[in-house]
């Protein structure tokens, strides 16, 4: 009884009083209102700072593991570069360790400064290749695919003139071949996108590599 | 309906100008309502009670008071919510990236030159021949123009200060050991450093404990290879510790010769 009274006469009240003025004000007041709106800010503002801490690739993340490794990887391919950047003979060779060492080099600080932007250590906390399915048994004496034992890093070190072309083409050859069957590896699982672009420019570059290095190869074999 | 407004004013004009009778009671009890609950709910029972004529203009008032709760004490809750959404966000982000050198500092044992000698740890100038070193090894400080190779490097015979201190500045952590550990704790570190570029080890001659670690400005020293500080240290500080950032070179034109007197002039020497 109560009830169907009360309603009555307020909506007769409120729909006579409303005068083109917003319901909402009029039924809840303008303060609970304003309130409302703050609240609403504050749960965007909350939800915007967020989302991009609980999206972006955490510690053990493919990404993460990928960008470590890859860094490690790179930065043998760059002591590669300089070694025959040096101390190559063949012309060829040596623009080719030039810009494979500034290439790789410039693709070493894009990776650190996605950790860094996901606030993470450079260091890792897991196994060498654990981001890649069957990655660890693909390590060799700890070297992940392609790369070179110390004892050929030494042997590239020494030697000299056209052996030393023809060390650093085959070592480089084998690092390439590594390199894209681990940049594949991210591809297949990562849909980060910044992550997958910069990864298939990797992956284009080493290809067009790889075809210009067999070719000296070939050319400095006769 | 204004049931958060303690303004009456605003309220009183609309009632008035629906001309109805209630506008003289609903004002008074509609002010009520906003400043104070006991007194706007005491009235109501007795009002539903009555049943009267006069029940009209009282049981608005009614409507009124139950609406009001419900809309803000959802707000409360929902503000609530909100402040410990932002108040874990806040949280979780300080836990989270926590900077590295507060990590580096929560390292049971590890000297922070950073904090202990600032001066030392600024960056130093290049320096020709050899540099006496306040720490044993040497954790940062003027060195010799060119750096010890750290790709990873395991060098069986000690080094030179002068080139290794140019590594740490390059974010190298440089593991040291006494050359009286035992070969499966020697075997240990190894594992550690092989082919993890911004590494190297050496043996230490005269250095107090058996192992020790060193990144530009900080050193820990431990008894044992299987210490879970060594891991700690190398995850906190490689890199991390540089003045020089990510990019800074550990391998060619470094120095991959040992021997503890530096060389001078001597572009990628070899062994």
């Amino acid at each position: 009884m109560t009830a169907p009274t009360t309603t009555g006469p307020d909506l007769g009240e409120v729909t006579v009083t409303d005068e083109g003025r917003p319901s909402a004000a009029r039924r809840f007041g303008p303060l609970a209102v304003v309130a409302a709106v703050v609240v609403g800010l504050l749960l965007g503002y909350a939800g915007g700072l967020l989302t991009p801490k609980l999206t972006r690739p955490g510690d053990t993340s493919a990404e993460a593991g990928f960008v470590r490794d890859m860094t490690t990887h790179h930065t043998q391919a760059v002591e590669m570069g300089l070694l025959a950047f040096k101390g190559g003979s063949d012309p060829e060779v040596v623009s080719m360790g030039g810009d494979i060492a500034a290439g790789q080099q410039g693709e070493i600080g894009v990776m650190q400064t996605w950790l860094r932007s996901w606030g993470l250590d450079p260091t890792g906390s897991q196994p060498r290749m654990a981001w890649m399915p069957d990655g660890e048994s693909m390590i060799r004496d700890g070297l992940m695919p392609g790369m070179a034992t110390p004892e050929e890093m030494a042997k590239l070190r020494t030697a000299q003139g056209r052996e030393k072309d023809l060390l650093f083409l085959d070592l480089m050859i084998d690092h390439h071949n590594g390199g894209i069957h681990m940049i594949d590896g991210i591809l297949d699982v990562s849909d980060e996108a910044e992550v997958v672009r910069v990864a298939q420019t990797m992956k284009n570059v080493q290809q067009k590599d790889l075809e210009n290095l067999v070719a000296a190869r070939d050319r400095l074999k006769g | 309906m204004s049931i958060s407004t303690p303004g009456g004013p605003e309220r009183r004009p609309t009632v008035v100008s629906t001309g109805k009778k209630p506008a003289a009671g609903r004002p008074a009890s509609g002010a009520k309502a906003g400043a104070d609950k006991s007194t706007g709910a005491t009235p109501r029972p007795s009002a539903g009670g009555k049943g009267k004529g006069p029940r009209k203009p009282i049981a608005p008032v009614k409507v009124s008071q139950g609406r009001s709760w419900g809309p803000i004490a959802l707000f409360v809750a929902v503000g609530v919510l909100a402040v410990a959404i932002i108040g874990y966000g806040a949280w979780a982000a300080f836990q989270g990236s926590k900077p590295w050198e507060d990590r580096a500092s929560g390292i049971d044992g590890v000297v922070n030159f950073r904090k202990k000698d600032p001066e030392l740890v600024k960056g130093s100038n290049h320096k020709q021949g050899s540099i006496t070193y306040a720490q044993a090894p040497p954790v940062a400080g003027p060195h010799n123009a060119t750096w010890q190779n750290c790709m990873g490097d395991v060098y069986d015979a000690p080094i030179a200060n002068e080139h290794a201190v140019h590594s740490l500045e390059h974010g190298a952590v440089w593991i040291t050991y006494r050359p009286d550990l035992a070969a499966d704790q020697v075997t240990k570190l190894r594992d550690r450093v092989q082919g993890q570029e911004k590494m190297m080890l050496s043996p230490y001659e005269g250095q107090d404990k058996p192992i020790s670690l060193q990144a530009w400005g900080f050193q820990l020293k431990v008894d044992n290879a299987d210490d879970s500080r060594i891991d700690e240290f190398i995850k906190t500080l490689r890199v991390n510790a540089s003045i020089e950032g990510p990019t800074a070179n550990c391998g060619p034109p470094g120095i991959t010769a040992t021997g503890t007197t530096p060389r001078d002039g001597t572009p990628m020497p070899t062994q």
